[in-house]
């Protein structure tokens, strides 16, 4: 089983957001890194269907997923980002609405159904309007319906989102469980989320694949980039201005421990650091960590 | 058929669905009573005194007062109407109803007021279409009622559509084949069916105020990008919508229809129905009808009419990106026939109520007022009496606008 995606574009009127996008998933949880505005939910809901392709193709084990059409979609799950619902539903009334729109005949819904309130713990609200809920128990609601046909194809996009500390474990410990003989594609930009459950990554950047492979291919971009030193306190706001620091740590003697991204060490004294999937993407996106400057592998 | 009902469940747990239902009903039967309450008449009481009665106590004396008359309207009754008209008027001198001295009317002109509806009419000038007054129509001419009634249709339809033979050669046709001698069974007035119009219209406006978020709602608040990536998430979906959407719109109207018309019926009495549609609009109208049959054509051509509306209204929910946009350009579709009668020239708002399907329940342009008229949309040499014109155009865009719809969601985009 295998989902290529092949040189896949979408263009609006005045804005590329996913351009020459290829990739061939292969079963597993796959994490979609990228930060904000990088073209990851343009790109799920191609994937989706939802988006139409300015270009390229989406191709289920070599046949084109819009031509599957219904034979593609019976065997699809997808959460989106801004989970939506007919308010005037119950938890229970909209799992078995989506399970009859999902092609489960009477049986397989009851059971399904019962399974899954019990796996993301929502057995006791099951009779109370999904509007009625808490964020994290309507992610949870969402997360219950994408996988109510056992879906080949699990496309989730930001699943966490909303989720507490708890839920987030409980939620990464199901898609463990999931994970085996189906394609999991999971957005997010929260690299911990992903990082120890997804088998291979997927690093996306205005619209562009940038790197891909699992977290040990991955960090070994940066291998040698990462970098720790001890300094006093004061010293820091003046390292702040020059380095891409990526982590403070106050030490029990008054100093703190500065872990930055650099090609080479910029601080006598420094150290280098086992590198983690979270620097890679730092050092990708130094935006979202302050950094205005932006890196590219060549 | 599981999806059908799961989506019938879903319309009907909304609670804007379950308020308007409810004040549809409501609505049914308060318009059936109102055109009631409105009558009055004066009366004598038992011992000789001038009373005025009100509501249904006004409807059931001038029932009882003008029992005579109720029943076939033969040529000679009619006669008899005028005379008795004519000879009341003489003896007192005066020239009209109105001036005759009080209680008069009520004692010798209401018995016998039913059978002298039309008669001016049947007398209009055929050039000018001025009526004369009861008092200067020679009653021996009345032997001759029905000739002279289809005599003024021809001058009526020369009047009225100058430029097409062909609508007169059809009114005409029409006119003659209604059943003669009328019948008349006082009690009910045009304006019970004016109510069931207004009925009409306001329960078109629940209907599609139900119907105008069914795709757009969930174009808005996300909930659509989940169900059309199931496997029956696109056409299936779409049409279980829009089947569902007219069914609680059809079977609601129907409902409140027959909520309106048994309710009515009951406050003028049943007997009512049997008065041909000639004695209550016009002596001349083309339909070959019932009071009663009147009210039920009227009925289902209005749940045509509704089923149009809602069957465009879905397909603009298909288009809109969210409720409210969707809700607004619904409710104008549904206004526009109404405008186009009050604002543009005859000829393009008649095809405008013919076109637009909330034409059949607009508060001035509809089935019923175009059932009581003389319109005809000519196409060349051809005529089509408008209130056919209305039901081809509904049956017509009841499935195309469905199509269209499905077509629409298939291949909506997220803006």
């Amino acid at each position: 089983m295998e989902l290529t995606l092949s040189h896949l574009c979408r263009r609006y009127r005045d804005k590329t957001a996913v351009a020459d996008f290829s990739a061939t998933l292969t079963p597993g949880v796959w994490g979609l890194l990228g930060a904000n505005g990088a073209g990851k939910t343009t790109l799920m809901k191609m994937i989706a269907g939802i988006l139409e392709p300015s270009g390229g193709q989406i191709l289920f084990n070599g046949k084109p997923a819009e031509k599957l059409g219904e034979a593609y979609r019976k065997v699809f799950g997808w959460l989106p980002q801004d989970f939506g619902f007919p308010p005037e539903f119950t938890v229970r009334e909209y799992l078995i609405y989506v399970a009859v729109l999902k092609g489960l005949d009477r049986e397989q819904t009851v059971a399904r159904i019962r399974e899954l309130l019990d796996e993301v713990s929502l057995t006791e609200v099951a009779n109370r309007k999904i509007a009625k809920l808490s964020g994290g128990m309507r992610r949870r609601v969402g997360i219950a319906q994408a996988l109510l046909n056992d879906p080949e194809i699990l496309i989730l996009d930001e699943p966490t989102a909303g989720l507490d500390p708890g839920e987030r474990v409980r939620f990464r410990n199901l898609l463990s469980e999931l994970a085996q003989d189906r394609i999991v594609l999971i957005s997010t930009h929260i690299v911990s989320d992903v990082e120890y459950i997804a088998t291979r990554h997927l690093l996306m950047k205005d619209g562009r694949l940038m790197a891909s492979g699992t977290a040990q291919e991955l960090t070994e971009l940066v291998c040698g980039k990462v970098w720790t030193c001890r300094q006093k306190p004061e010293q820091v706001p003046a390292l702040e201005n020059r380095l891409q620091i990526i982590g403070l740590h106050n030490e029990e003697d008054g100093s703190v421990t500065v872990r930055y991204l650099a090609s080479a060490p910029a601080v006598s004294g420094s150290c280098p650091a086992a590198a983690r999937l979270e620097d890679v993407y730092l050092w990708l996106f130094p935006e979202s960590a302050g950094c205005g400057k932006r890196r590219r592998f060549s | 058929m599981r999806l059908f009902t799961l989506e019938l469940k879903r319309i009907l747990k909304k609670r804007i669905s379950q308020i308007l239902m409810g004040l549809a009903i409501l609505c049914s039967l308060v318009l059936a009573w109102l055109p009631s309450s409105y009558c009055y008449s004066t009366g004598m009481d038992a011992a000789g005194q001038e009373v005025m009665l009100t509501g249904l106590e006004s409807v059931q004396y001038e029932k009882a007062r003008q029992a005579a008359a109720s029943g076939l309207v033969t040529p000679e009754k009619v006669k008899a109407a005028v005379e008795t008209y004519q000879a009341c008027l003489q003896k007192y001198d005066v020239t009209e109803s109105w001036d005759l001295p009080p209680g008069v009317y009520e004692q010798e002109i209401m018995p016998v007021a039913p059978l002298l509806h039309g008669v001016k009419e049947a007398f209009a000038n055929p050039k000018t279409g001025m009526a004369p007054s009861i008092m200067e129509i020679d009653p021996e001419k009345l032997d001759d009622w029905y000739s002279l009634c289809n005599e003024r249709i021809v001058s009526l339809m020369t009047m009225e559509q100058p430029e097409s033979p062909a609508a007169q050669e059809q009114a005409v046709k029409m006119y003659e084949s209604v059943k003669k001698p009328f019948r008349v069974h006082p009690g009910m007035n045009t304006a019970s069916l004016d109510y069931q119009n207004m009925l009409g219209f306001l329960i078109l406006l629940f209907c599609v105020v139900m119907a105008a978020p069914a795709f757009a709602s969930g174009y808005q608040n996300g909930a659509d990008d989940i169900l059309r990536c199931t496997r029956h998430g696109r056409g299936k979906i779409a049409a279980v919508r829009i089947m569902a959407a007219l069914c609680v719109s059809g079977i609601g109207f129907l409902l409140c229809a027959g909520v309106y018309i048994i309710a009515t019926n009951a406050f003028f009495g049943w007997e009512c129905v049997q008065t041909s549609v000639q004695m209550m609009y016009s002596i001349v109208a083309l339909p070959g009808w019932r009071v009663g049959q009147l009210q039920l054509f009227f009925a289902g051509a209005a749940t045509l009419s509704v089923l149009a509306s809602v069957s465009l209204t879905l397909f603009v929910s298909a288009r809109c990106q969210t409720s409210l946009s969707a809700l607004a350009v619904s409710l104008l579709l549904c206004l526009l026939p109404t405008v186009a009668a009050m604002t543009m020239p005859g000829e393009i708002s008649t095809w405008l109520g013919v076109l637009l399907p909330a034409g059949g329940t607009g508060i001035q342009a509809s089935f019923l007022y175009a059932a009581t008229d003389f319109q005809f949309l000519s196409l060349g040499p051809l005529a089509v009496w408008t209130p056919w014109a209305m039901v081809a155009a509904w049956l017509v865009e009841i499935p195309l606008f469905a199509l269209l719809t499905v077509r629409v969601y298939c291949s909506h985009q997220p803006g």
